[in-house]
């Protein structure tokens, strides 16, 4: 069970982290490299290079081709992927135990990429398509809208996949630059989760990572300037309308945001939340979240509804009401239903690799410290309406950003 | 069958499954009832949908509001769902609370409030998701090409039509209910941390004295086309293409897995590999195996910007014909591993594993144990699989496609 869980950790004198937990319950291994970089360390010029970098990883190396990528994989029967965020971007797999010194060979080999120029123009058609697929798609619309919006100037504005036009301009040898700059071994992390031995592991890391070269990465904290910003962006072929809005919330490393966490899930969880009831169960939008996404040294609440044109209005309307009366009549019996879904979530996670991976990854990529299933779960349990009526004084929902979507 | 597992079948027609997963807290449950959409009545599509949400406003002893805020308090994760054959719930949590909750899930099942406003509230919700399918072009092609390949009613989808759902009433699915929230081949599933004589009394006591009907026969009406195209101003052209496989009880299922995963699993799989790999014509491709209760199909999907739409269908169209001539051992060999892995690491989650073995006994009447399935697919060799290939030639094909102009098909 999960007491018997352990953690380890090391790093290696190029400055690579290696964290692990091991379950010796578990059937299976799970595995990622992250790296602490993403679309806010790229300057405006290279914007959506992290993104573009990370197909190019399955591109391959100085010793295997793409074919040889993709096919390792394969041969393990692994359930492998990558992703890229405003601030690291991850590439991970889920195997049998067998597999351990293969995957992570496998995963040491894909973060040193060849950059083939001959690869890089024709994954360039493929990040291309990406883009124009999510032109398709109205909620990632507003939702980059926003985000620019809101952030207004600050790099964590900024798209992750890039403009059509800004990756059609990007040369091979500016991504190779961005590449030696932000995947030094210091700016990265080995991750592993499930059935495994830590001394294997360290073993297998220092043969195929400990040649990595260091680089100086970092990442600039600039300051975030928030005012309350509306955009209304209008397309007439759309039937929908389509309303996003963010406001500042505790950060990644901020304690609070455990709190934030049960708050998002009160106001805003599909299902038995406050937006459900105000605005779900009656129909007046047939989608309406409220969330909370922390980042390195700032975070956000977000809100998002979808409904009829004639009901945005009213329908924001509602939603902002529901803000204001939440901080007055919060009760101890909705924070506690929250907890106990939270929670369920917490067990169902941490009983798969692949969600003990990406907690412990997430914790130490922004807290360089390991947390228990057990320290999550007795943090959560210790939260209380007064600590959430605290949380809504410091963040009172305002400034707000609000980007809508529609056909008028 | 292993003491891992668990099937009791009740006069009234309902079967309980269960699966003990040795190591884990949880616990998962899935419910289903013969109310698919397969058998929404005639002029009354997505009454089952309608239905299945109506159903969650107040039951039992507990308003609308009482009851969701009690299955919260439980820390539920759940969901709803109505598919072709079945309207799905499911819960999971820690795995006393799944257990408990069984005597909600019976109120929600046989002692519905189906309130007025609440009707009102759901039909609209079902008109809304309608609407936002037309906004999600790529949504609207799967819908689509269900739609053109399946015969009728299969291919209907649960959303319904907006000119039915309009004549939907209050009355209407209050009789639809009665008839169809029965006993007469539901399935009650568990898989997690469970005692097997507990959920046996559990079950016994809600749902033992469910009634039971026989399930009627459907009527089917073939599909109207090969080629349907949607006109839709949109940045890339969707398109998907379906055609007719064997059912998951057939003999030859097993050799069609092997295939499909060698051209639509992975990312070195062959689909893959020529489409977006070499030529770079889409982001998002895929091809895969699905079924219904006595047939099989094979789908898939690719959406490329409008100018290169017509070279993404040509070049999956070539693959599928290349893939009728054989496939190699390294092939095999790896979709061999693929399908081992996927199913040994699935058995590491509640929710995934209580679908599962209640997919299994809807399609086949009984549960398939992982070993079962690892025999199956060790024994498959690439003479069978090719032997298969070559006299099963794919086809005939349906095409859908979602964009603004037409393609040659």
């Amino acid at each position: 069970m999960t007491n018997d869980m352990t953690f380890h950790h090391t790093r290696l004198s190029n400055g690579l982290q290696i964290i692990a937990e091991s379950n010796p319950d578990a059937h299976s291994f799970a595995a990622g490299l992250y790296v602490n970089t993403g679309s806010r360390d790229e300057a405006p010029e290279i914007n959506g290079v992290s993104h573009f970098l990370e197909h190019m990883m399955f591109k391959g190396s100085s010793k295997y081709t793409w074919e040889d990528v993709n096919r390792i994989f394969d041969e393990m029967g692994a359930n492998y992927n990558a992703y890229t965020s405003q601030e690291n971007t991850a590439y991970f797999a889920n195997v049998l135990p067998e597999f351990t010194e293969r995957t992570i060979e496998h995963l040491s080999f894909l973060l040193r990429p060849a950059i083939r120029q001959e690869d890089f123009d024709t994954e360039k058609k493929v990040i291309l398509e990406e883009i124009a697929m999510y032109l398709d798609d109205p909620g990632h619309r507003v939702y980059e809208a926003l985000m620019e919006t809101h952030f207004a100037g600050h790099p964590l504005g900024r798209s992750v996949l890039g403009s059509a036009e800004a990756i059609s301009a990007l040369k091979r040898d500016q991504m190779a630059e961005y590449f030696r700059r932000r995947y030094g071994p210091g700016n990265a992390i080995l991750a592993a989760a499930g059935k495994l031995d830590f001394d294997q592991i360290v073993k297998i890391a220092k043969k195929y990572c400990g040649d990595w070269e260091p680089a100086e990465a970092g990442r600039q904290q600039r300051e975030i300037k928030y005012e309350a910003r509306s955009k209304g962006i209008v397309d007439v072929k759309l039937k929908r309308h389509y309303t996003m809005a963010m406001t500042p919330g505790p950060s990644a490393q901020d304690d609070r945001r455990f709190a934030a966490r049960v708050l998002a899930d009160v106001i805003g969880d599909e299902e038995g939340s406050r937006f459900y009831w105000a605005l779900v169960d009656n129909a007046i939008a047939d989608d309406a979240d409220f969330g909370f996404y922390p980042h390195d040294g700032s975070g956000s609440f977000y809100m998002s509804i979808s409904c009829d044109p004639k009901r945005a209005k009213k329908a924001l309307k509602i939603a902002r009401a529901e803000l204001e009366r939440v901080k007055t009549d919060l009760t101890e019996a909705e924070v506690e239903r929250a907890k106990n879904k939270i929670a369920s979530g917490i067990v169902l996670e941490g009983e798969v690799p692949m969600g003990r991976l990406r907690a412990i990854a997430g914790q130490w990529l922004y807290n360089k410290n390991y947390r228990s299933l057990e320290q999550d779960m007795q943090t959560l349990l210790a939260i209380d309406a007064d600590a959430l009526r605290r949380l809504m004084r410091d963040f009172p929902f305002d400034p707000m950003t609000i980007v809508s979507l529609g056909p008028k | 069958m292993d003491d891992r597992y668990f099937l009791h079948t009740f006069a009234n027609g309902l079967t309980l499954l269960g699966e003990k997963m040795p190591a884990v807290q949880s616990a998962a449950m899935t419910l289903l009832l013969p109310a698919g959409s397969a058998t929404d009545p005639a002029k009354r599509s997505g009454s089952a949908a309608v239905l299945s949400d109506l159903v969650l406003r107040g039951a039992g002893s507990r308003d609308s509001r009482q009851l969701t805020d009690y299955l919260d308090s439980l820390g539920l994760q759940r969901s709803s769902s109505v598919g072709v054959h079945h309207t799905r719930f499911g819960c999971a949590a820690v795995a006393d609370r799944v257990v408990e909750s069984l005597a909600t899930y019976a109120d929600i099942v046989r002692r519905p409030h189906l309130p007025q406003t609440g009707f009102d509230a759901a039909r609209d919700l079902s008109l809304q998701g309608l609407e936002g399918l037309e906004d999600d072009p790529r949504q609207k092609l799967l819908v689509k090409l269900r739609e053109w390949f399946l015969p009728s009613p299969l291919g209907n989808n649960p959303m319904g039509k907006v000119g039915d759902l309009k004549k939907l009433t209050l009355e209407f699915s209050k009789e639809d209910w009665k008839d169809r929230y029965h006993a007469g081949g539901a399935i009650l599933a568990l898989a997690g941390n469970i005692e097997f004589k507990k959920i046996l009394d559990e079950a016994a006591k809600y749902f033992g004295d469910l009634p039971g009907m026989a399930e009627k026969p459907l009527e089917l009406t073939p599909p109207p086309g090969p080629y349907h195209h949607e006109r839709q101003k949109s940045e890339q052209t969707h398109i998907g293409i379906a055609y007719p496989s064997v059912p998951e009880t057939d003999p030859d299922y097993y050799l069609v897995r092997a295939a499909m995963e060698v051209f639509g699993g992975g990312m070195s799989g062959r689909l893959f590999t020529e489409v977006r790999e070499k030529r770079a014509l889409c982001y998002s491709v895929w091809a895969g195996y699905t079924s219904m209760k006595s047939s099989g199909a094979i789908l898939s999907y690719a959406g490329s910007s409008n100018d290169r739409a017509q070279a993404t269908l040509d070049c999956i169209i070539g693959e599928i014909h290349r893939l009728a001539k054989g496939i190699t051992q390294a092939e095999l060999d790896r979709a061999k591993i693929g399908l081992k892995a996927g199913t040994i690491m699935q058995g590491e989650s509640t929710s995934a594993r209580c679908g599962t073995i209640a997919h299994d006994y809807f399609m086949r009447g009984r549960i398939r144990t992982l070993d079962e399935i690892k025999k199956e697919i060790d024994q498959l060799t690439v003479d069978q699989v090719n032997k298969y290939l070559a006299s099963h030639p794919p086809g005939p094909f349906t095409i859908v496609t979602v964009g603004p102009k037409k393609l040659r098909v």
